[in-house]
């Protein structure tokens, strides 16, 4: 089993390899051209020059603390919110169809009303990150509890648990198992907002570097970027990745 | 031990799926109600438990609601939960420390034959491994009287016949009440002391009532090869097929 996953694992890896070395070729043989379709060494050295020079540093720090900040705010306001609503009928009826709204529509339109609320800084893209994020736990929070197990309840209830009994027993760790099953959704969405709301204003962040990239039809810088945050979104994956398998063992 | 007086049941306000139901489980006997589906038999017990209130009528006990157990249909288990964790939960919500809860569920686990298996995870267990847990869950709070809702229904036939056949000697060593709701007249006949038939709902009543009189200890198997097993299971299984074809007509 271990063995046939590796090979999976290293066929994936040869069939990159082949094709980047096809489009190497392609672009050396002056097939491409180079202004749209940078060959793969000129964004090797495209990244081996930012980080070389220092220069995205700032611009790393900028997107990830937006993003990052964006996601837990949105994780702690979409989780209570979730809870309130779910468990008070009155709190339900004032925000459910707000939340209904917000989820209708793309939020990221709400990017430049953000710039002009929460300026070019930092405060716009946490904002963005967070309403993304935000609507996405809540709604993720508030089915939950209503689709709880109800057998589960009944068990719990008539071995003799009260309210603390039911939250901690069955509340508490279907929550856990709902919101982890979100969580990768969730990082997604809050890149999104960071790199969005640089793209619409700001003078920092990979989002504000690729609206630069695109001005000057720098296409390699364009990938290199992209590159960039695929691979920090996969390393964040990966630690949710554990988390999950750290906290929902039972699933087997 | 248990006194049901008048009892009706509602889903709704206006038929009752239950109505004027009388029965009374004396202490150390074991009580089967078999009927047809819809008869309100999971609702009677339901209701003993305090999940559904009765329409009309009263529920009288001298137990306190810790020494009334009840087994369900499913398992119920908390998925999230290792099987001794499962069956310590019940001693821990009655005060118990944790490590003294989980100590004993081990010994309850063994007990049903499931020595060893208490840190697995329900999911890696059998539905008969499954079963055993849950009864253990109920079994270790020691209840006085023992409710039934067809437990082992989603049991394969040899597994439901070796769940039954373990249940029936802690039954009887424990010296507990049961109550049993089934919809399998030879089980019911092999296990209990008295029958229940209730006439198919809505509108149910309890139709008759039958002595068993077979002499424990009992085996499930042999049980059923006493004189008196089959000359019962005739009248019963005469008297169910009149309620079921009764439902017919009306229909």
């Amino acid at each position: 089993m271990r063995r046939a996953l590796d090979r999976v694992w290293l066929r994936q890896l040869a069939a990159l390899v082949v094709f980047l070395a096809l489009w190497e070729a392609a672009g050396r043989a002056g097939l491409l051209n180079p202004l749209y379709v940078p060959r793969p060494s000129a964004v090797a050295a495209v990244l081996l020059e930012l980080f070389g020079s220092g220069t995205i540093w700032p611009h790393l720090v900028a997107t990830f603390s937006a993003a990052m900040a964006g996601l837990l705010l949105g994780l702690a306001v979409g989780i209570v919110l979730g809870i309130v609503a779910a468990l008070v009928p009155f709190v339900a009826e004032i925000v459910e169809p707000f939340m209904i709204l917000l989820n209708a529509v793309p939020r990221v339109v709400l990017a430049p009303l953000f710039v002009i609320w929460f300026g070019i800084d930092l405060g716009s893209k946490i904002a963005l990150a967070f309403i993304l994020v935000a609507v996405l736990i809540f709604f993720t929070v508030y089915t939950g509890i209503r689709q709880v197990d109800r057998r589960l309840v009944e068990r719990v209830v008539t071995l003799g648990g009260g309210r603390g009994a039911l939250l901690r027993e069955v509340y508490l760790p279907s929550l856990v198992a709902w919101i982890l099953g979100q969580l990768k959704v969730a990082v997604g969405f809050a890149f999104t907002g960071a790199v969005v709301g640089e793209f619409v204003a700001a003078s920092r962040g990979l989002g504000y570097l690729l609206s630069f990239a695109q001005s000057t039809y720098n296409a390699a810088l364009m990938l290199a970027l992209v590159l960039l945050i695929v691979a920090f979104v996969l390393l964040i994956f990966a630690l949710a990745g554990r988390l999950e398998r750290r906290l929902l063992r039972w699933r087997g | 031990m248990l006194r049901v007086a008048g009892l009706s049941l509602a889903y709704d306000e206006t038929t009752p799926v239950l109505e004027d139901a009388s029965l009374a489980i004396d202490a150390g006997s074991f009580v089967s109600l078999v009927g047809p589906s819809g008869s309100g038999k999971s609702s009677l017990l339901r209701a003993i438990m305090g999940l559904q209130r009765p329409s009309a009528g009263r529920i009288e006990t001298e137990l306190a609601p810790r020494e009334i157990g009840i087994l369900f249909q499913d398992d119920a288990l908390l998925p999230w939960r290792s099987a001794a964790e499962n069956v310590a939960l019940g001693l821990r919500l009655g005060g118990e420390s944790r490590a003294r809860a989980v100590a004993e569920a081990e010994i309850w686990l063994g007990r049903l034959g499931l020595g060893g298996l208490g840190d697995r995870y329900p999911r890696a267990l059998s539905g008969g491994q499954r079963k055993r847990v849950a009864l253990a869950q109920v079994l270790a709070l020691k209840p006085r009287l023992l409710l039934m809702d067809e437990p082992f229904a989603s049991l394969d036939a040899i597994t439901r016949a070796r769940v039954t056949q373990d249940l029936l000697a802690l039954v009887e060593s424990e010296r507990m009440t049961v109550l049993l709701v089934t919809h399998d007249l030879e089980e019911a006949l092999a296990l209990s002391d008295v029958v229940y038939l209730l006439s198919h709902g809505p509108r149910a009543r309890i139709s008759r009532r039958y002595d068993v009189p077979i002499p424990r200890p009992r085996d499930v198997v042999t049980a059923r090869t006493h004189p008196a097993f089959a000359p019962l299971l005739e009248a019963l299984w005469h008297d169910l097929s009149r309620e079921v074809t009764g439902e017919a007509v009306a229909a």
